[in-house]
Parts: C-alpha cells; sequence; structure tokens
C-alpha cells in the first residue's frame, strides 16, 4: 500500500489553474522526486499536502485512507510534515526549543518549561538523524546546513503524533547549502529512507536524479510521466518538465541572431559593492549575457547597481563608450537602462494603477506633448504595444493587478520600450513565476529586442534557462566574476559545467 | 482598441465596475446624506444664512486637507500643518504692518519653505513622516509662541486680507471661492502631468515606483512644500476672518483635516484617493461641527454622533477593491 497518494487534485487561483488533476504515490520507504519548472504545480501541491491549501477537487489518501488536511497540525497527526523552503525556525531561540515548539507534550508542566525534558526530547530527535548538535545552542549561531538538520529533526516529532512511519517532504533544501552541506544532507535522506518516505524537490535536476528512487514529473498542473532514476539523465527529465510540444525551440534559438561585437554597448570595469567586487563585464548590442550563481553570489546586486539601485564603492561603467554615473534609478532610465525586478508583484508593477499607467511609468515622456499628459497619445501608444506584445487585457485602464503573471510581465516588459530609446536591458528572474507558455512569449520578445540591438543582462530561473537564452555566461561566486564561459548555438555547455565553478 | 485585447478575464463582471464607479461618488453622497439628515432633523438647516456660515467655516479646512492629501497620498502623513498655520498666523499679523499686500505671499512662501525642509528631513535622513512632522508640530508650536509672545497679535489695519472676506455675488464668501480653486488647480495640475502617475505609484508601492525610475524623493518633498503652502493660505483666510494671529489658532484644525481626508475616502495607506475627495470630506467634518448644534443635538451626544457618522462615512467612501492592505 501506498504511504500517500494524490488522485485528481484541483486547485484554482483566480486567473490561473495551479492544480489541473495531478496524481502522485509516494509509496513506503521510498525517496521520491517531484519536478517541474516555476509554475508547474509543485509548491501548491506540497502545500496541499500539508494542509496550507485546500483543493477544489480530488483526494489526498493516507495508506489507503480518504483523508481531508485543514491545516499543518491535521497533516501532522497524519504523519505529513514538511521542511520548508524558507527556514521556519525562531533564530532567538534555541535547537531545543525549535525542536519541540509546539508539541512541547512533557517539555511543559504547568506552563513552566522543564529545561531538562526538552533537552532530552530534542536529544531524542537530533539522535534519529545521527547529529551532533547541541540542543542548547542559539539557532542563529547555527550554519545554514545545522539549522536543516534541526528542520528535519523538527519535522521528525510528527512521529510521536502518529503511530506510521512519517513522510518527510523537502521543499528546495539544497538551494542554501554549498557542496559539502549537499552530501551530508543527501547523507541524512537516504538514512531518513529507512523509516519514512520522503519526497525531495530541487531545481537541479542532477540532485533529484541522485538522490532520488523515482521521480514524478509535473507540468501545467498535472503529473505528465515517472521516471525511474537509475540510468536516467537530466536531459530527458527537462525534456519531459518542458513538454515535447515546442520543447526543441523552446528557447526560441533560432532566432538567435549572431552578435556585432565590435564595441561592446555596456563595459564595467571594476565595479565594488557591498556583496560583490572588482566585478568586470561587457555586454555588446544584441547580446545576451547571463550571469548565474548560487545565492549570495552577488549578482542579484551586481545587477541592481547597473541599474542604480544599490551603491557602489569602486568601478567604472561605461554606456556605449561613454563613462556615466547612476547615482539614481531615474540616472539609469535617461541613460537608456532599463530594469525587470525579480519580485513582480512588489517591485515590477504598481498593483492597482491601470495597465496604462504601469507601462508609461517609466517612460512619461512618450505620452506628453510638452509638459502636459496627452490622452490620445497615451491611448495609441499603449494599445500598439498591447497588441504588438499581445497582452491580454480587458481595457488599457484595467488594473494591472487582475491580469495574469506572463501579461502583467509583458506590460513590465513594455514599459521600458514604449520609450524607444532603451539600449540596455537587466532582467531579473524574468520568467519566475510564470507558466509555460508565457515563459515562451517572454523569450521569444528576448530574442525580438536583442535583434533590435538591445544589450541584455538576464538573471536567469534556471541553469536551463541560462544556458538556452544567453550567448555567453558570467559565472559569479561570493561576489567575484569566477569566469566566463561562451554559450553559442550549437556549442552550448552543460548544467554540470557551470555548477562546478559557481560553488 | 486592438483586437487582441477582447478577451476579457474572469473577476471582473460589469457589476463590479458598476461598484467602482459608484464609490467615486460616495463621499458627495455622504455628503448629501448628511445634508438631508441636518434638514430634516430641522428644516430652518437649509438656509442661505447656516449655509454660508458653514462654508466660511470650512474654507480654511478645505485648504489644510487638500494640501495634506498630496502627502497622504504619496503613503506619508503631515501632522505639521495645524501648527504651521498657527505660526503662519502670527507671521502674518506681524509682518502686515510692514509689507501690507506682499504679506500674504511671503506668508504662503515661508510655510512652503518650511514643509521643504520637513520633507527634505524625511527622505534624506530616512525618518517616517510621522515622526518629522509630530517634532515639526512641536517646534513649529514653540516658535509661534516665542514669535508672538505667547498671545494675540492684533492686526490693526486688516484692508490686506480684508479681500478674503468679501462675498461673490452677495453669497458666496470669497474664502471659499478661493478654497475651491486650490482644489481644482491642484486636481488639474495632477491630471494633466505625469505627477498623478508619480505620486499614485509612491504611495501605492515605493520600491515599484523607484524602480520604474520616479523621481521619488522630488516628489514626496513637493508634496511637503504644497501641503506647507497650503498650511500658509490657511493661516491668511483665519486672519481676515479673527483679525489676530495666534499662536494656537489653528491647532484644533489637526484632528478634523485628517478627518476629513479619510472622510472622503483617500487610503491613509497612500496611494488612492484625490483632493475632490478631501474637499467633500472637509465639509462634511465642518457640517457636523456646525450642523449638530444648530439642529438641536445636546452637546453630550454632539461628539458620539460626529465619531460614529466620521466612521460610517469611511466605511462607505473608502473604495476597498483599490486598497488591499486596511491598516
Amino acid at each position: 500500500m501506498s504511504a500517500l497518494e494524490v488522485r485528481g487534485l484541483v486547485k484554482h487561483y483566480p486567473g490561473v489553474k495551479a492544480l489541473d488533476g495531478v496524481d502522485l504515490v509516494v509509496r513506503p520507504n521510498e525517496v521520491l522526486g517531484l519536478a517541474g519548472e516555476n509554475g508547474a504545480g509543485k509548491s501548491t501541491l506540497l502545500k496541499a499536502l500539508v494542509g496550507l491549501v485546500t483543493p477544489d477537487k480530488g483526494q489526498i489518501l493516507v495508506r489507503g485512507e480518504s483523508v481531508k488536511l485543514r491545516n499543518v497540525v491535521d497533516a501532522a497527526n497524519h504523519g505529513i510534515g514538511m521542511v520548508f523552503q524558507e527556514q521556519s525556525l525562531v533564530p532567538n531561540l534555541t535547537a531545543a526549543e525549535n525542536i519541540v515548539l509546539g508539541s512541547e507534550g512533557a517539555g511543559v508542566r504547568r506552563g513552566i518549561y522543564r529545561w531538562d525534558v526538552m533537552r532530552r526530547l530534542a536529544q531524542e530527535q537530533l539522535d534519529k538523524i545521527g547529529s551532533h548538535i547541541d540542543p542548547l545552542a542559539r539557532t542563529d549561531s547555527l550554519t545554514f546546513a545545522e539549522r536543516q538538520m534541526v528542520e528535519i529533526a523538527k519535522v521528525l516529532r510528527i512521529e510521536q503524533r502518529s503511530q506510521h512511519p512519517p513522510v518527510i517532504i523537502l521543499d528546495e533544501p539544497t538551494s542554501v547549502l554549498e557542496s559539502k552541506e549537499i552530501e551530508t544532507l543527501f547523507a541524512q535522506i537516504r538514512r531518513l529512507r529507512e523509516f519514512a518516505s520522503v519526497v525531495f524537490v530541487s531545481h537541479r535536476l542532477d540532485e533529484v536524479l541522485d538522490v532520488c528512487d523515482r521521480v514524478t514529473v509535473l507540468r501545467g498542473g498535472q503529473s505528465v510521466g515517472e521516471v525511474a532514476t537509475a540510468g536516467a539523465v537530466p536531459r530527458e527529465l527537462h525534456r519531459m518538465m518542458i513538454g515535447s510540444t515546442g520543447s526543441d525551440d523552446h528557447y526560441h534559438e533560432n532566432a538567435a541572431t549572431p552578435v556585432a561585437s565590435d564595441q561592446p554597448r555596456l563595459s564595467v570595469r571594476g565595479l565594488s559593492g557591498k556583496s560583490f567586487r572588482d566585478v568586470d563585464l561587457d555586454v555588446a548590442a544584441g547580446e545576451i549575457l547571463a550571469i548565474v550563481g548560487v545565492h549570495g553570489s552577488g549578482r542579484e546586486d551586481v545587477c541592481r547597481a547597473l541599474f542604480g539601485a544599490e551603491p557602489t564603492t569602486a568601478g567604472e561603467i561605461r554606456m556605449d563608450g561613454t563613462k556615466i554615473d547612476l547615482p539614481s534609478t531615474r540616472a539609469a532610465c535617461a541613460a537608456g537602462i532599463g530594469y525587470v525586478p525579480a519580485e513582480r508583484k512588489t517591485e515590477g508593477m504598481v498593483g492597482s494603477m491601470s495597465v496604462a499607467e504601469n507601462m508609461t511609468l517609466a517612460k512619461q515622456k512618450a505620452r506628453l506633448t510638452g509638459p502636459f499628459v496627452a490622452p490620445k497619445k497615451q491611448a495609441g501608444l499603449v494599445d500598439s504595444w498591447i497588441e504588438r506584445l499581445s497582452i491580454r487585457t480587458p481595457r488599457r485602464d484595467t488594473a494591472i493587478g487582475r491580469l495574469s503573471g506572463g501579461n502583467q510581465q509583458k506590460v513590465v516588459l513594455a514599459r521600458w520600450l514604449v520609450g524607444g530609446d532603451v539600449r540596455l536591458l537587466l532582467l531579473d528572474h524574468p520568467t519566475r513565476g510564470l507558466d509555460i507558455g508565457a515563459r515562451s512569449e517572454v523569450y521569444r520578445l528576448m530574442r525580438e529586442l536583442a535583434s533590435s540591438g538591445v544589450a541584455t543582462v538576464l538573471l536567469a530561473d534556471s541553469l536551463e534557462e541560462a544556458i538556452g537564452m544567453a550567448d555567453r555566461i558570467l559565472v559569479m561566486a561570493d561576489g567575484r566574476v569566477a569566469t566566463e564561459v561562451p554559450c553559442p548555438n550549437g556549442d552550448k555547455p552543460s548544467p554540470l559545467d557551470l555548477v562546478k565553478e559557481m560553488v | 482598441m486592438s483586437t487582441s485585447v477582447a478577451i476579457k478575464p474572469p473577476g471582473e463582471p460589469a457589476a463590479a465596475k458598476e461598484r467602482t464607479r459608484l464609490t467615486g461618488f460616495m463621499p458627495l453622497i455622504a455628503l448629501a446624506a448628511l445634508i438631508a439628515a441636518l434638514t430634516i432633523a430641522d428644516p430652518d438647516f437649509l438656509t442661505q444664512r447656516s449655509l454660508t456660515a458653514a462654508a466660511r467655516t470650512a474654507a480654511p479646512l478645505i485648504v489644510l486637507a487638500a494640501g495634506a492629501t498630496l502627502v497622504v497620498l504619496c503613503g506619508g502623513i503631515d501632522l505639521s500643518i495645524a501648527a504651521l498655520a498657527s505660526l503662519s498666523t502670527v507671521f502674518l499679523a506681524l509682518w502686515i504692518p510692514n509689507l501690507g499686500g506682499l504679506a500674504t505671499p511671503a506668508v504662503i512662501l515661508v510655510a512652503a519653505t518650511i514643509g521643504v525642509v520637513q520633507g527634505a528631513a524625511h527622505v534624506l535622513l530616512r525618518i517616517p513622516s510621522f515622526i518629522v512632522t509630530l517634532g515639526g508640530m512641536s517646534i513649529l508650536s514653540a516658535v509661534a509662541l516665542v514669535v508672538s509672545g505667547a498671545g494675540t497679535v492684533r492686526v490693526v489695519d486688516d484692508s490686506s486680507v480684508q479681500w478674503l472676506d468679501l462675498y461673490v455675488a452677495g453669497y458666496v464668501p470669497m474664502s471659499v471661492v478661493v478654497a475651491v480653486i486650490v482644489v481644482a488647480l491642484i486636481a488639474v495640475v495632477l491630471k494633466v502631468t505625469p505627477l498623478q502617475s508619480w505620486i499614485s505609484a509612491t504611495g501605492y508601492s515605493e520600491s515599484a515606483a523607484r524602480l520604474a525610475g520616479t523621481p521619488v524623493d522630488l516628489v514626496k518633498i513637493g508634496a511637503f512644500a504644497v501641503s506647507g503652502a497650503c498650511a500658509g493660505l490657511a493661516a491668511v483666510m483665519l486672519v481676515s476672518r479673527q483679525f489676530s494671529g495666534g499662536p494656537t489658532m489653528a491647532d484644533n484644525l489637526l484632528l478634523p483635516a485628517v478627518a476629513a481626508i479619510v472622510v472622503g475616502g483617500t487610503a491613509i495607506t497612500g496611494g488612492h484617493g484625490s483632493v475632490w475627495r478631501s474637499l467633500a470630506g472637509a465639509l462634511v467634518v465642518t457640517l457636523l461641527r456646525v450642523g449638530l448644534p444648530i439642529v438641536g443635538v445636546p452637546s453630550a451626544y454632539e461628539q458620539i454622533l460626529y465619531g460614529a457618522i466620521i466612521v460610517v462615512a469611511v466605511a462607505l467612501t473608502l473604495d476597498k477593491s483599490k486598497v488591499s492592505i486596511i491598516k
């Protein structure tokens, strides 16, 4: 009998079908991988499994019995626990307190902490995973990897609640870890398999294939296939993730045009700031340069610094040979630089304002006659870009917050195009949270812009995206440029080549 | 409209659109309802005399509220407006003997400058506007006390501000006409320039505005400057009525001004609202203040009614679909 089974799970959000009939089986004592692009429904599915999301339709079965999970406690009572992507420990409490938090049991008597009991309970948990962390150490004095062990120990408390082997869900557990720590984590996962089932989610396909017994692939809110990991390669998995239709040219590589690189459009020398040092980079007109790096590599800050949104301490920035200063975002706009932030909802757009206002926010001149807003000019301009980018919106004065993610992102991109003067685009995770179709349209748009001579700096959502889109890839580690990898069509590097340099 | 825009996403039925349009008129509806209620309570209320009196009282409040609305739209608050207006009445009373008619623009200019200083302190030192203007309120009150010698400054020859006390067409107080012109001017300037977009974007989401290259800092300082200038103009109106300036003359207008802004339906969290709404809000607040005693509400109940009506009015006028977080 399966430890956990999902049948035909459906979940709608306004305008989005996050889950569209997902099926999933987790067998006892196995490590099941969950793969899928952003927007494939992974996180919604995981949330449904721990009671954070109530599905509209479908069944969740625990050991063959249909259950309703209303909240995390419900899920824990059925033996399902999750280690969250954003770590959920309270930093100023001890490891022991965190481990028993919410399930103190004998650790508290008459409202008073019994430290000896707490310590013992915590130690029991830590022993299960063979960890040597001091239960009385303050959580914020622990490393990321140690904190993760504490989280796993904490999740294993659910064993006390149900008398069955638990199902432990690990959501992107490796994203903040270094390679050696990842090894430790994997050893831990193999250990967990002895007495539990594990659901493992990661962006890195090589990891998924390494640690899992079996992988279920999600796409567009559905389960599209299952792969036994023995002998499987990332390429195969990736093809399933992005789907066979159009997968051959998902990144519109055919539309890529050769770069005329006689003089760089953007030339940066020795740029230093809070989290990066001595960054040199060049981007030619029409070139797409991807910067890759792990969390903390400093690539986001470099990108923001190039838009005047992050202070720099040293270095020189030249656009088409002319030295420029970027004391503010306004100066960057004036220099023909556009920026699409990673956090679309809070930084990219103003949700309550209309499509038209959002689109003309940065390039006001495009809708003015003299100092005044010209309503007809604005309407014509906005409508023409709505049509060119096939933005689906009822009207140009509809609040942008009502649009789907992909259409919102197109408006945010259009913001830099309406002025007709953009020379450099900085795209920070431009496809984050978009579904496959919307991503593909953003890629197509990027190709079009490149062929019209716009230089692009891309912080991709995944290594695959970076490799697919870029003409050249800059690898950053610890705030410095580690290496540069050419990435021409037909001779693309593999993700593994890049990962080696990233850590 | 292009062909690709025909698809209607879910969640925007015609009824919702209708409701959005209706909430725009809510401040006016609230105002009409209030006048109707007061008239029913006392049929004599709806006379030219009491309306004229109410309007005259409302004028300084309208101007104060309209100026501070810009700061609120940017997501901040200006608590110093009343203290600044009080200080301005003192300056005006002191300067009229020497400057005559020039005293009025001089006071407005000085008040605007004080607004700029507060705005710059808020933006450059990154101090919350609430705190900057709370400190400003205290400092300005103290300065007013010192400058005035802690007493009323009489204006012997008030010919230079007398014009504000005239009546247009015999019935409409000049101060009200000026107040409406100021509101209209602010509204029109915002509407026909990028300022509307910049202010809304700053108020709804400052980081998004900044990352779109909006001159957020300048916009905020500008809003404080207008707020200050409006406080100065309100002071001129007060002096023209009272023939004197006083260090606490306008102090009791702070909370009514804030009430006027929110009763108009401007979101205190920023972004959504307009100066027209504050005009309607100021009229509602004034009518409550002036009208409740006129129609014979016992003074003990007056405050209860005032408070209750303000809260209900905000519930009616605030367009919740535009404001995601209610703080």
